[in-house]
């Protein structure tokens, strides 16, 4: 693919970041005001405000940034698959999500789009753990990343690292499963598995991480154990599911 | 065997069942699609009432011993049955409530430009 041809949308899904969503989108658009994305036929990101109760649609309104609003909180899979949909209702070629918390860096976008543009790969996920630099998250967090991440290996043979991350770009054949087909709840590892049978090519680059700047994680303690128990069935559910319709 | 004084007792408040469900029906309070476990439920229940003898049979057929409690283990079931349809409506449901909020979000933004479009033009013909 010819980056003079291809449109790039960043989606943003943001839930109560009202201390965080300015800031990332700042950061985003000195990046393109300094051309960093200068050879691309399009970069344009998108919020997609998922029914917060704080002052993030308001901040969007007032600001004029670029988003969707939501009027029900969906939680991240929907709102990430609202992105989906718009991304091929416009017409993008290549959809990046990231975190509205700014615990993603807009920087490494070019190394992440790279294999999608060379077509080494159909979905790329920007991991922690590669060069094991940034911000690492907790160590028991991490364990329970190990478990999600040999699961996956266990079911589908296939070795990813940093199955929690939230940082990914897809080309134009996943937006179009992933509109279609998109896990709710804790979408992350099932969204690995979803793309691994319809025979995605995944493929890990190395990113820095930063501790969240502001606001609380969705994922608190009380509710680690239901995320592991959840996802764990989820991945297991999706592997035998596809294995059954092929 | 089943008392008689029971038979009656079940007779009746199967009749009041399908009532009941015919009554939600012509007020339309109720989708026939999603009735027909519960009118299916209550036929089964009516026959088994009706013919007590054919009960007997079948519950000896599971290996159940007394009448009664084969009676219970058949409500149980259907009533899990129905359950189980519930939450199947409810996920699907879940499924379009998700997909018209993303339409609504996306809408919302056309809307919102085209608003703003609108808005520009009226500016330039005033100019």
């Amino acid at each position: 693919m010819d980056k003079k041809e291809t449109k790039v949308l960043i989606i943003i899904p943001a839930y109560n970041e009202e201390e965080n969503i300015a800031a990332v989108i700042e950061h985003l658009n000195s990046k393109i005001l300094a051309g960093v994305f200068a050879e691309f036929s399009a970069v344009d990101y998108l919020i997609i405000n998922d029914g917060s109760r704080d002052s993030t649609l308001e901040i969007c309104g007032a600001q004029n940034f670029c988003y969707l609003n939501l009027p029900i909180n969906l939680g991240i899979g929907g709102a990430v698959q609202a992105g989906y949909m718009f991304a091929k209702r416009n017409g993008y070629d290549i959809a990046v999500q990231m975190d509205g918390d700014g615990q993603h860096d807009i920087s490494y976008l070019n190394d992440m789009i790279a294999p999608l543009l060379e077509d080494k790969a159909d979905i790329v996920i920007g991991s922690r753990f590669l060069e094991k630099e940034g911000f690492q998250s907790s160590g028991i967090r991490r364990m329970g990343i190990k478990f999600l991440s040999f699961l996956i290996r266990l079911t589908t043979n296939r070795k990813i690292m940093d199955v929690t991350s939230g940082y990914r770009a897809v080309n134009k054949r996943f937006i179009n499963i992933y509109v279609d087909d998109y896990p709710t709840d804790y979408p992350e590892p099932e969204a690995i598995v979803t793309a691994i049978m319809n025979k995605g090519r995944i493929m890990e680059v190395p990113v820095q991480m930063h501790a969240r700047e502001g606001g609380s994680s969705s994922i608190t303690f009380g509710k680690s154990v239901y995320y592991m128990i959840k996802v764990t069935l989820a991945i297991l559910v999706c592997r035998l599911s596809y294995g059954i319709r092929r | 065997m089943i008392p008689s004084s029971l038979r009656i007792t079940l007779i009746i408040a199967v009749i009041c069942y399908f009532i009941i469900i015919l009554y939600f029906l012509k007020q339309r309070a109720l989708n026939l699609k999603y009735t027909l476990l519960w009118l299916l439920s209550g036929a089964v229940l009516g026959i088994l009432v009706i013919y007590p003898d054919l009960l007997s049979h079948i519950i000896r057929i599971l290996g159940i011993e007394d009448n009664m409690n084969g009676l219970f283990i058949i409500c149980i079931a259907f009533m899990l049955m129905i359950m189980m349809a519930l939450t199947s409506i409810a996920s699907r449901q879940n499924v379009k409530i998700r997909q018209l909020v993303q339409e609504i979000g996306i809408l919302d933004k056309r809307i919102r430009e085209l608003e703003q479009k609108q808005k520009q033009e009226r500016k330039n013909v005033g100019n």
